[in-house]
């Protein structure tokens, strides 16, 4: 790792720890744990949004205080999800109308979620069993399909390791979560679609089908999977991951545990082949357990 | 209420949530001088403190204080 790659980390934290001394203290203590195999990723995806933001004539201090107002909206959510036991959106008409029609807070909203992927360490957990699944399944996936790829980083891990012969295909129902992907993972090998995928009825099956934290913003997950078992051949397999308890502005589904995410599955005709379970926060099951923190699900799914 | 009585449940809250029995808290007092107090416990001491002084804190609020005085302050304007 050189110096300018240590910086490009090194710099949001250090700004995050001026700016908000309560966050900065959870970021410091989970990136210590990491070696340079993350620092290296982290600062390659670092330097593609630095990048972007550029092109948007935007600096890396515009996207710091966009993730500290996302912050913001999280903790503020997280104090009524403590006190009510729900999310505070119930509907995706309201979620619609609060965030997704709303330039303003999609605009911070959507640069808040990039700077997330690798400041909360475990989404770097999930990337890596990720990886350890596609390497697993890659001598079978002609046709690839993302849904909501937003950030990008999971359809650009797959065409690293699968490799150019494959055909990808990217769904999006939301203009800006597209247009971001486009320019964070820039490959033309990629098809992008902008569409409800209830609305989307391809020619081909699918062998792989990657839906990362999408079945929390939807209020009939159940619906939602049975659309992608359509979708899937036979054959295939269904990669998904969506967090418990983790109240955010635009979470409508509440899973409360792995077993109410897992009935979901058994709903919509899937099998589970494999999972993988991590707590957001860097400590015991127990005392995660006590504060409620939120654990993200990762499962390769199958048909029954 | 007086500042020093808010000032004292506040500790006791404090106490409680972090569960950390010889913590003493005073205005100047920052997350830099208590080790648990993070992001998640602040969350949880938020939630404790609302339902103590029977009060709702704003979004912009729970981000604002920088030490304890002002979180004492806080309150106190309720």
């Amino acid at each position: 790792m050189n110096q300018d790659q240590k910086n490009a980390m090194n710099y949001v934290v250090e700004q995050i720890s001026l700016k908000n001394q309560l966050h900065s203290k959870k970021i410091i203590k989970n990136l210590s744990k990491f070696d340079e195999a993350y620092f290296n990723r982290a600062n390659d995806f670092m330097k593609r949004y630095a990048t972007l933001l550029q092109n948007e004539n935007k600096t890396m201090d515009y996207a710091i205080d966009c993730y500290l107002q996302m912050i913001a909206d999280v903790n503020y959510e997280s104090v009524q999800f403590l006190q009510t036991g729900e999310y505070t959106s119930k509907s995706f008409d309201e979620v619609n109308q609060r965030v997704y029609n709303n330039p303003q807070v999609m605009e911070y909203y959507m640069h808040g979620l990039l700077l997330s992927q690798f400041l909360w360490t475990h989404h770097y957990d999930i990337l890596l069993y990720f990886n350890k699944i596609i390497n697993k399944n890659a001598p079978h996936i002609q046709n690839y399909l993302e849904v909501g790829g937003g950030h990008g980083l999971y359809i650009s891990e797959a065409i690293g390791i699968i490799g150019d012969s494959a055909n990808y295909d990217l769904v999006d129902i939301s203009k800006s979560s597209l247009d971001i992907a486009k320019k964070m993972i820039n490959n033309d090998k990629v098809n992008y679609m902008l569409t409800d995928v209830f609305e989307y009825f391809p020619e081909h099956k699918y062998d792989f089908i990657t839906m990362g934290e999408v079945l929390e913003h939807v209020e009939d997950p159940v619906s939602l999977l049975k659309k992608l078992h359509t979708l899937l051949g036979e054959n295939g397999k269904l990669y998904i991951t969506t967090p418990t308890n983790a109240p955010a502005i635009d979470h409508i589904y509440l899973f409360k545990n792995a077993d109410d995410i897992r009935q979901v599955i058994y709903q919509a005709g899937f099998n589970i082949e494999d999972e993988f379970c991590i707590y957001s926060e860097d400590m015991p099951a127990e005392k995660a357990e006590k504060y409620k923190v939120s654990m993200m699900y990762a499962g390769v799914l199958t048909k029954k | 209420m007086e500042r020093n009585e808010i000032l004292k449940q506040v500790n006791a809250i404090f106490v409680d949530i972090l569960d950390n029995e010889g913590l003493v808290l005073n205005d100047t007092t920052t997350a830099n001088d208590v080790e648990d107090w993070d992001s998640l416990t602040h969350i949880h001491l938020v939630v404790a403190i609302e339902k103590h002084f029977g009060i709702r804190f704003t979004s912009q609020e729970i981000q604002s204080w920088n030490n304890i005085g002002e979180l004492v302050d806080c309150i106190a304007s309720k």
